[in-house]
């Protein structure tokens, strides 16, 4: 690794640009935008995100906040843990736990710096992890094994069952740091008695590896308190996702990343549901005035990713689904199977959703279970792809409800699940009428494949197939 | 020797052709995680499918994606060529993201080939921990296949069949142990690739047959001459079941004198309680069993058990081994090469293909470079 890098802790200075990013608009606009001149190369973040006006000033505020928890945990006294994108954050707010996001940290890292997270995912080989190994978890723990970050109490996983490399990723930096590790594992199914079972099982296992590692006992008041704040989040996000199937849609582009980013940071936590307020309050008026989310006021088509997005430098993505005009309509990260959002309604699906019970704490318990074991990924990859309630049932629903005009599927390499399947879900989505694209780059290392050339590909894709 | 390799040199090989003749079912399983003693109470012969022959992969590579494992590949390859049509069933577990993902790939590949997907298609879930909670999943599951046999081959699986099947395949460990203490020897009688052949005979042979084998070939190397001079070397890693990537070892002067896989010794290391109740009994061994790294976040058991290994086989040099794409052997090589040298054993890390060894030379290379640090190179003759 450069050696320059091990100069500061990479999330300090992470959590200075984010900090610095947020405080942008405090001033006038014209100091905001003499501002923007001193920083070329994070101006690229910073506009597309402050251009969403308070909802985007708010979700840099609330990235900010997540980095200071994790650079001040040690001196205010808390436990961190590491933890996967797909693991609900909320029990570790329950129990004063900073939660450390590995993936969602290497987003903040690939959107901000030209280099993403090369020097950790290299670092990570010369650590012996593999380097055929999912790039987006071993972008942020390249990091913490070279031991640039804060100090890490705990690994906390709940990807076994579902995705090996997520999984192993946990358990090797377990082995490799030695820190306690504790795995919620997932059954095949999603839903029916056994599957109830040993997802509760698991759960108050996990509780009890937390009290354990921590000395506290869980409180109940607390937890209450925080899926309260959940349940709110949920009624905030399902008004969304309605207000999606609008058609053109008034949701703008880039509000499907901060629906799912600021779950996974702060589930259970003010400042998530502020980010979602606000961001409901645009979306709402513009589905008053009949206003396309879009910023050129036009839609032409709408996309749909059936897993996650790429996070290439500058929100590349987002930028060019402005410029193409297209509507997007979420991906897996970004649906969450409360008993509550539109796709559960539509198509009966109750038995596949989580509902919040805050009566007692076992019901608090069950809840969280719950949710857990729907959390995005973990809902619907877990089994054959083709089995009830899994991924290819999940994306033909999402697709035909939001009217989508394309599937398009990106990953990383080292997805060897989705990998594993994903010919045969495209084949089934070309069969029911859906173009279907697979894009073969690498969503957090443009190593692989530059941006350039993937957003070329996938717009010769849409030419080929005349859908735009 | 010979009736060993003849054995596993063939799919369908001619014991299996034997008993399809006398109307015998066959049902393959792809994971050391499934209690192969059910299917033998049963009566069906139990098949460990592997991917062994495969020439090319253009049938796996049209279901599969680009970066996946290359053993259930040519696993698919050789089932989409009809190489497995002699099985009447399959069980597919989620041994690993790449293997699981071989239930789907076969099923639809059968929708474009006829005939290839066997009758019997089942999907065993097999949890990633040993717990009181993941062994009550796991019993229900294995309930779950009983009744499914039972279903499908009009069988009847009971807990006297099962003690049976569960005493016939303990009297296998017990010889493949003492087969272990030959292997281990100052001098073993028998070269690795042997070594291998004896082991993987098991997976393809009517188990009856395959224990009076034994106990025959352990009478003879009893007092056979005994090979000696050469470095010992421990395979560790990802599955292997091909004669070939030992003989490319042994053919650079070292000998497999013991290993750590799952088509190896992982197979035989502990027994079944014989005195407890038999699905409790077959459930308990099987998910407690901790070698693989899919059972996340006990490496320091496995480190030991390694540890156990290469001093009672007087090991000079471990060979760390995965499968392009196998990150949970090719990670946990990375920790036991780190842990391994630091305590002075010396270690190689060779990450391969599965399948045809278009890449023999990159790999000889490396072994003779390997065995020349070991420092007692014996140029085979």
């Amino acid at each position: 690794m450069r050696k320059e890098l091990k100069e500061y802790n990479f999330d300090w200075m992470l959590w200075n640009a984010f900090a610095s990013a947020a405080r942008l608009k405090s001033g006038t606009e014209k100091e905001y935008q003499n501002t923007l001149k001193y920083i070329p190369y994070f101006k690229g973040v910073v506009e597309p995100i402050m251009e969403c006006g308070e909802p985007g000033r708010k979700f840099l505020e609330m990235s900010a906040k997540y980095l200071e928890n994790i650079v001040h945990a040690k001196e205010r006294g808390f436990k961190t843990a590491v933890t996967t994108f797909c693991f609900s954050p909320a029990i570790f707010y329950a129990m004063d736990i900073i939660p450390v996001g590995l993936e969602v940290i290497s987003v903040m890292m690939t959107f901000t710096y030209k280099r993403g997270t090369a020097d950790f995912l290299d670092f990570c080989n010369e650590a012996g992890f593999t380097e055929t190994s999912c790039s987006s978890q071993r972008g942020t723990i390249g990091a913490y094994l070279a031991g640039v970050g804060a100090e890490i109490d705990l690994i906390v996983t709940d990807s076994p069952g579902v995705c090996d490399t997520n999984a192993n990723a946990f358990a090797f930096a377990s082995a490799y740091l030695d820190k306690p590790f504790f795995q919620l594992d997932m059954p095949p199914d999603l839903t029916g008695e056994r599957s109830d079972e040993y997802h509760r099982e698991d759960y108050k296992a996990l509780i009890k590896f937390l009290e354990e590692h921590t000395g506290k006992k869980l409180e109940p008041e607390k937890l209450k308190a925080c899926l309260d704040e959940l349940q709110k989040q949920d009624n905030i996000i399902a008004e969304l996702e309605e207000m999606a199937r609008i058609i053109p849609s008034p949701i703008p582009v880039v509000y499907n990343l901060f629906v799912y980013a600021s779950r996974f940071l702060f589930a259970g936590m003010p400042e998530c549901t502020l980010v979602l307020e606000s961001m409901l309050k645009n979306a709402s008026e513009n589905a008053a005035l009949k206003r396309p989310g879009l910023k050129s006021g036009r839609e032409k088509i709408r996309a749909f990713f059936c897993y996650i997005d790429h996070y290439a430098q500058n929100l590349q993505l987002w930028q060019m689904l402005e410029r193409e005009e297209i509507s997007y309509c979420g991906n897996i990260l970004s649906r969450l199977w409360a008993e509550n959002v539109p796709h559960v309604k539509e198509y009966g699906k109750e038995e596949a959703a989580y509902s919040v019970d805050t009566a007692s704490i076992d019901s608090m318990i069950n809840t969280l279970a719950g949710i857990n074991s729907r959390m995005p990924m973990i809902k619907s990859i877990r089994g054959p792809y083709d089995a009830p309630n899994m991924w290819l049932e999940d994306t033909l629903a999402l697709a035909k409800m939001y009217s989508t005009d394309v599937i398009v599927y990106n990953g990383t390499p080292g997805c060897r699940n989705t990998w594993g399947m994903v010919k045969l879900l495209a084949r089934d989505t070309e069969a029911a009428g859906y173009p279907t694209y697979i894009m073969y780059s690498d969503a957090f290392d443009e190593r692989v494949q530059s941006w350039e050339a993937t957003e070329e590909r996938f717009l010769e894709f849409l030419k080929v197939r005349r859908i735009i | 020797m010979n009736r060993f390799v003849e054995a596993v040199s063939t799919l369908e090989n001619r014991y299996i052709k034997d008993w399809k003749s006398r109307g015998g079912r066959v049902v393959g399983y792809t994971c050391s995680y499934v209690p192969d003693e059910i299917l033998h109470a049963a009566g069906l012969f139990p098949f460990r499918v592997r991917g062994f022959s495969a020439a090319d992969t253009t049938i796996g590579d049209t279901y599969f994606g680009p970066f996946i494992c290359s053993l259930p590949k040519c696993m698919l390859q050789l089932a989409g060529e009809g190489n497995f049509n002699f099985l009447d069933g399959i069980i597919i577990t989620p041994g690993c993201d790449s293997m699981r993902r071989l239930d789907e790939c076969w099923r639809k590949a059968g929708e474009d080939i006829e005939g290839i997907v066997p009758g019997f298609f089942f999907h065993f879930g097999v949890p990633h921990k040993f717990t009181d909670y993941t062994l009550k999943w796991f019993t229900e599951e294995t309930k779950r296949l009983i009744n499914a046999l039972n279903s499908h081959f009009g069988a009847d699986i009971n807990n006297e069949q099962l003690s049976e099947s569960i005493r016939l395949y303990n009297r296998t460990r017990v010889l493949l142990a003492r087969f272990d203490s030959l292997r281990t020897r100052k001098d073993p009688p028998f070269t690795g690739i042997e070594a291998l052949a004896v082991v993987l005979a098991g997976t393809a042979l009517p188990k009856e047959i395959y224990n009076a084998m034994l106990e025959e070939y352990l009478a003879e190397m009893n007092d056979a001459p005994g090979i000696a001079g050469r470095s010992r070397i421990m395979l560790v890693g990802s599955a292997n079941d091909d004669l070939e990537l030992v003989r490319i070892i042994e053919g650079s002067g070292g000998l497999v004198a013991a290993d750590n896989l799952c088509f190896g010794s992982r197979l035989y290391s502990d027994s079944v309680d014989e005195n407890s109740e038999p699905v409790e009994a077959l459930v308990t061994r099987y998910l407690s069993h901790n070698e693989c790294p899919r059972m996340y976040g006990d490496y320091k058991n496995r480190l030991l058990s390694l540890k156990e290994k290469i001093e009672s086989a007087a090991i000079d040099g471990v060979i760390l081994q995965n499968i392009r794409f196998c990150d949970l052997h090719g990670s946990e090589n990375g920790l036991f090469e780190r842990d391994l040298e630091k305590e002075g054993i010396p270690c190689m890390r060779l990450e391969r293909e599965y399948g045809p060894l278009v890449e023999t030379g990159r790999m000889k290379m490396r072994i003779d470079a390997f065995l020349e640090r070991l420092g007692r190179r014996v140029v085979a003759p």
